[in-house]
């Protein structure tokens, strides 16, 4: 039995559903293929790295 | 507090922000001017002071080069200054002793053409900047404890299926309908696309789920007629028929749904043989009248237009599948829809869109400067793609009709302190990062009470906003920023209540002392807005990190 | 994003893929591949003087191949964690060759050309698959010419092209000149070279290689060998300043992109590729054409598209304000063809729905508004993990379970269920949350029953 949450992707959703998670206070183990987190959203300019990207 | 004669050792680090900054201000030249402004001991330059590396140098200038106030000159605080000042928190220094100035947002990005005026303005907010971080003080957060009890206020699909996470989540849910039903809109509509289930169905499972449940305490007809406090500590009173119930609320779930345009006026609307398509859901549950042979449905009705600029977003899809019900009722039926543009987006609504070509719905393109017009016995309409007149016999009209806000989201809106937008929708904190949050912590949006939204994505908001409001009810207590108001200067302050009655947030009140009638700040709902600073003519009351002091001296920096 | 890296509770694993997954709702058991960076996580601090030492250039992906990075990288500036990686296909040392630069370099001693792949289990009450999807490639569709004409691009590479930290600085320089200016350095190094040889003939007969050329070929030194030598390195530099003048010349006329032509449903809604609607493209082509009108305010943009899906939340007021205010033309109407024009220039052929003519139009540049494909390794990690797929290949789900796969305990969101813009894929995201810590909820009251 475990209290832990495996969140596969590391783009926004993958991202935003681990933050979540932790704030509740549930550990998170967030697997991503790439070197770093970000994905897609990453490399979309104006969403990143501007005002958007404090995510 | 700091010592008078503290050694202030001041380390600026100043961002390139790749070619945000660099690419237009001259930043060897800011580097020398920030070297020799009063009380710099450090300064460096950084690709991005925001990633792992920038962070570890500030760290590093911290604890070797011995600073006790760290300003960053980069981009906007209002994303990356928690990042700084927790990062300065875990390098041993109080996090409060940090100021950022933004030399990005307000300066390189718009002084692209001109590098010498926006590196002298650069200079100019760098030399504030170090200025007010010489005066900073240490200030400690502010810890709250939080009732673990959610008010979910509407019914409808996305309020129910919000409420039943919680609770099965193991927390306390307070439920609020207005009607004397709960169910909301599901309760007019027919099938619900794409998979054809009866509404009914949907209804009565979530229904029995939600009163059965024992985390659950319902009230219809009911009401919420005032909620005072904040985040972790609302007082809520509830108008219900058996009198008002007083209940201790933790967060708050908006889910007060929305209504369907009546389009008075419009299309010769009459109920009966022009009809919107929430009134062909009834005339379909209840059986379509022999007769109706030839059926006309006209989209964007009341919406898209200067009154209502939105698109919302649900019609197509609705008259898509109320069309699809007509053929399927009486397969004689033809069955026309005239479209602007059919908004049929994802994969659901697209698959039901070509289905419904299969299955003989026909489709024809207008231009709102040409819009259809509805006669006794048929419609007529400018086909923009055939370019030509065309008349269509018409035994039903069926008129697609925008989602539009509640009328009572305004009142809901001054209650719980929170926004709406020009379309009476109630506004998220972010609408890209954050659209399930509202502004104020503690208080959560789902549903079409945000927006125009389908069944699919109620639910999955109703699940998601039970997400972000469960963060404080599991955490059990919120911590807040001591950048708020305090009573600097208590003996000033004459009880007036002149900043109790201005203050946005409800975060003030008068209290009878020793002294007489002095303002108290309520600490975890002041927002720091500065609004009462500003009030009083007494000075008595200073917003922390924001002083008189520290302002005074960043004026007399940039004056030089 | 930050937030994720300094989470205490969140144990990020990067450049990591799932390998095995077995048990139920509640008690999964996960394998997990660190895969060798060949760098230490514990050492590394992402300064980046390896990369900037490192010989091997490598087209950057991140950068959607408009620009390289090295064989030692970070996958973009502020990337989190910011640990470099190497990688193993091009590092020269990892391919037998004589290198190691990036190890002489790094003062942190984090370079390891012997680190193994770490195999890492771990046990966990639910499973979120937040897989993502991938750009389509367009150059399946072969009468756009993606690929054939150079000032085709996609949306996504357009971006890259629009960003300031993008290979070309955020101005709308066209690929073909770009390549044009390009391939004039590399002309320029070549000519610098032949210069050098002929300035050694020049000091030993004290006259210009032109002057002496003219001579030479009316048959002035018949018999001299090194003359010969020199008129043959002459011809040769000619042939390459000759172009490169010509090419120099071209380049001066080179101007940023002002004409630019948005195709939508660019292999969606098409019974060839994928049937459904992307959802997003048509807001990405709008928010594209609004920035490249805040680059260059000349800038005009047309957008192709059947209908123009501007369904969220004042979506349709961006887009009406974008053509007020942007210089944005919407034409109904699907493209049929992309053929290249004088100058590089790309013209869509185009049937205008509403004035029912077939018409040409030339651009400076046509993007591609490409559709949200699955991804290409989703086949095999639901088949790792254990869920279904829809008939499209993205995660199966139910109208009223929208978060939920077929396997109890094992939750999707973003453009892995199904295509999705930011905020729905944010919002979705909370929802898997909800429903995953849902599981570890009960997973507790087990164990108080357990316990009790």
């Amino acid at each position: 039995m475990s209290k832990d949450i495996l969140v596969i992707g590391g783009g926004i959703a993958g991202m935003q559903s681990s933050l979540d998670l932790a704030d509740m206070g549930i550990k998170v183990h967030l697997v991503e293929k790439l070197p770093s987190i970000g994905g897609k959203m990453a490399q979309l300019d104006k969403t990143f790295p501007t005002n958007d990207c404090a995510i | 507090m700091p010592e008078k004669n503290e050694d202030i050792r001041i380390g600026v680090f100043l961002c390139h922000c790749g070619s945000n900054i660099a690419g237009y201000l001259n930043m060897e030249e800011l580097a020398e001017f920030a070297e020799k402004l009063p009380h710099v001991a450090f300064v460096q330059r950084n690709l991005y002071t925001c990633s792992e590396g920038g962070i570890n140098e500030i760290k590093k200038g911290i604890k070797e080069q011995n600073l006790n106030r760290v300003v960053v000159a980069s981009c906007t605080p209002r994303t990356h200054e928690p990042l700084f000042r927790s990062s300065c928190g875990e390098a041993g220094l109080n996090p409060y002793l940090f100021e950022m100035v933004n030399i990005r947002d307000q300066c390189s990005w718009v002084h692209m053409k001109e590098q010498e005026n926006g590196t002298n303005k650069a200079k100019d907010l760098i030399r504030m900047g170090v200025a007010k971080a010489a005066l900073l003080e240490p200030q400690e957060a502010i810890m709250s404890e939080v009732e673990v009890r959610a008010l979910v206020i509407g019914g409808g699909i996305a309020g129910m299926t919000a409420a039943l996470a919680l609770a099965n989540r193991g927390f306390e849910v307070v439920l609020v309908e207005k009607e004397e039903a709960l169910g909301g809109m599901l309760n007019r509509l027919n099938r619900l696309g794409p998979t054809m289930m009866p509404a009914s169905d949907l209804t009565a499972e979530k229904v029995r789920a939600v009163t059965g449940h024992p985390k659950i305490t319902v009230f219809t007809h009911a009401r919420v007629s005032e909620a005072q406090g904040f985040i972790g500590k609302y007082k809520v009173d509830i108008e219900t028929e058996s009198g008002v119930k007083k209940v201790d609320i933790g967060v708050i779930i908006v889910a007060t749904g929305a209504r369907a345009f009546v389009p008075k006026g419009l299309y010769n609307y009459d109920g009966k043989r022009v009809v919107t398509q929430l009134e062909m859901e009834t005339l379909l549950k209840d059986g379509l009248a022999p007769g109706i042979n030839n059926v006309v449905m006209i989209q964007c009705v009341g919406s898209r237009n200067n009154e209502r600029p939105y698109c919302s977003r649900i019609c197509c899809q609705t008259a898509v599948k109320n069309a699809m019900l007509i053929r399927e009722q009486n397969p004689a039926a033809r069955v026309s829809i005239l479209y602007r543009d059919m908004q049929m987006y994802g994969v659901e609504n697209e698959e039901m869109f070509r289905d419904s070509k299969a299955r003989g719905i026909r489709y024809m393109n207008y231009s709102p400067d040409r819009p259809p017009e509805v006669e006794p016995d048929k419609v007529r309409v400018y086909h923009a793609l055939l370019g030509r007149e065309m008349e269509l016999p018409a035994d039903l009209v069926v008129l697609s009709t925008p989602v539009v806000s509640q009328e009572d989201a305004e009142v809901i809106s001054r209650l719980l302190r929170v926004p709406i937008d020009e379309n009476g929708f109630f506004l998220e904190g972010h609408v890209k990062l954050k659209p399930l949050d509202f502004a104020t912590d503690g208080v959560y949006l789902c549903g079409s009470a945000r927006f125009p939204s389908n069944i699919r994505e109620a639910v999955a908001q109703g699940l998601g906003a039970a997400s972000r409001a469960s963060i404080p009810l599991s955490k059990g207590s919120v911590v807040v920023e001591p950048i708020i108001s305090v009573l600097a200067n208590e003996d000033a302050c004459r009880g007036c209540g002149l900043c109790v009655a201005l203050c946005p947030y409800g975060a003030l009140e008068i209290q009878r002392t020793e002294k007489g009638r002095k303002v108290h700040v309520i600490d975890v709902a002041c927002k720091g807005c500065g609004v009462c600073a500003a009030t009083c003519y007494q000075h008595a009351l200073s917003i922390n990190s924001f002083t008189d002091q520290q302002i005074r001296s960043q004026l007399e920096a940039y004056l030089g | 994003m930050l937030d994720v890296g300094r989470h205490p509770n969140i144990e990020l694993l990067a450049y990591s893929e799932v390998e095995k997954v077995e048990g139920e709702a509640g008690n999964f058991s996960v394998t997990v591949r660190r895969k060798a960076r060949y760098v230490r996580e514990d050492r590394c601090t992402g300064c980046g003087a390896c990369a900037e030492k490192c010989p091997t250039l490598v087209p950057d992906a991140f950068n959607e191949g408009l620009r390289n990075r090295k064989a030692i990288y970070s996958l973009f500036a502020q990337g989190i964690p910011s640990t470099h990686t190497i990688d193993a296909d091009h590092c020269r040392q990892m391919n037998g060759k004589k290198c190691g630069i990036c190890a002489k370099t790094c003062q942190a001693e984090a370079i390891d050309f012997d680190q193994k792949d770490r195999i890492l289990e771990l046990n966990v009450a639910a499973i979120i698959i937040a897989a993502g999807y991938d750009v389509f490639d367009p150059s399946q569709i072969p009468e756009y010419r993606y690929q054939e004409i150079p000032n085709v691009v996609t949306a996504i590479e357009f971006e890259r092209l629009l960003s300031a930290s993008g290979p070309t600085g955020g101005h709308l320089d066209r690929p073909s000149d770009r390549a044009i200016e390009a391939d004039i350095e590399e002309m320029e190094k070549s000519a610098g070279k032949s210069q050098k040889a002929l300035v050694k003939f020049e000091e030993k007969y004290g006259e210009s290689s032109a002057a002496f050329y003219e001579k030479y070929q009316s048959g002035a030194y018949p018999d001299d060998e090194d003359r010969k030598k020199w008129a043959d390195k002459y011809a040769d530099h000619l042939t390459v300043v000759e172009p490169l003048e010509a090419l120099r010349k071209k380049a001066e006329g080179f101007d940023v992109a002002r004409r630019l032509a948005f195709i939508q449903c660019v292999g969606s809604r098409d019974f060839r590729f994928y049937p459904f609607c992307s959802g997003y493209c048509c807001m990405h082509s709008i928010k594209e054409a609004i920035i490249a009108h805040e680059h260059g305010p000349d800038t005009t943009s047309t957008i192709f598209g059947m209908d123009i899906r501007a369904v969220g939340k004042g979506f349709e007021e961006y887009k009406i304000r974008g053509g007020n205010h942007s210089n944005i033309t919407y034409v109904r109407g699907r493209v049929a063809e992309i053929v290249e024009g004088p100058d590089n220039n790309p013209v869509v052929i185009y049937e205008d729905t509403r004035e029912r003519k077939v018409k040409r139009q030339e651009f400076d540049m046509v993007i591609l508004a490409t559709a949200c494909a699955p991804s290409k390794g989703i086949a095999a990690l639901v088949k790792t993990v254990g869920v279904e797929l829809d008939p499209y290949n993205f995660l199966k789900t139910s109208p009223l379970s929208p978060v939920d796969t077929t396997t109890p305990g094992i939750f999707v969101c973003g453009c892995a269920e199904s295509p999705m813009d930011v905020p729905e894929s944010v919002a979705q995201a909370s929802s898997a949350a909800e429903r995953a810590a849902e599981i570890v909820f009960q997973t507790d009251l087990i164990k108080e029953k357990a316990v009790a």
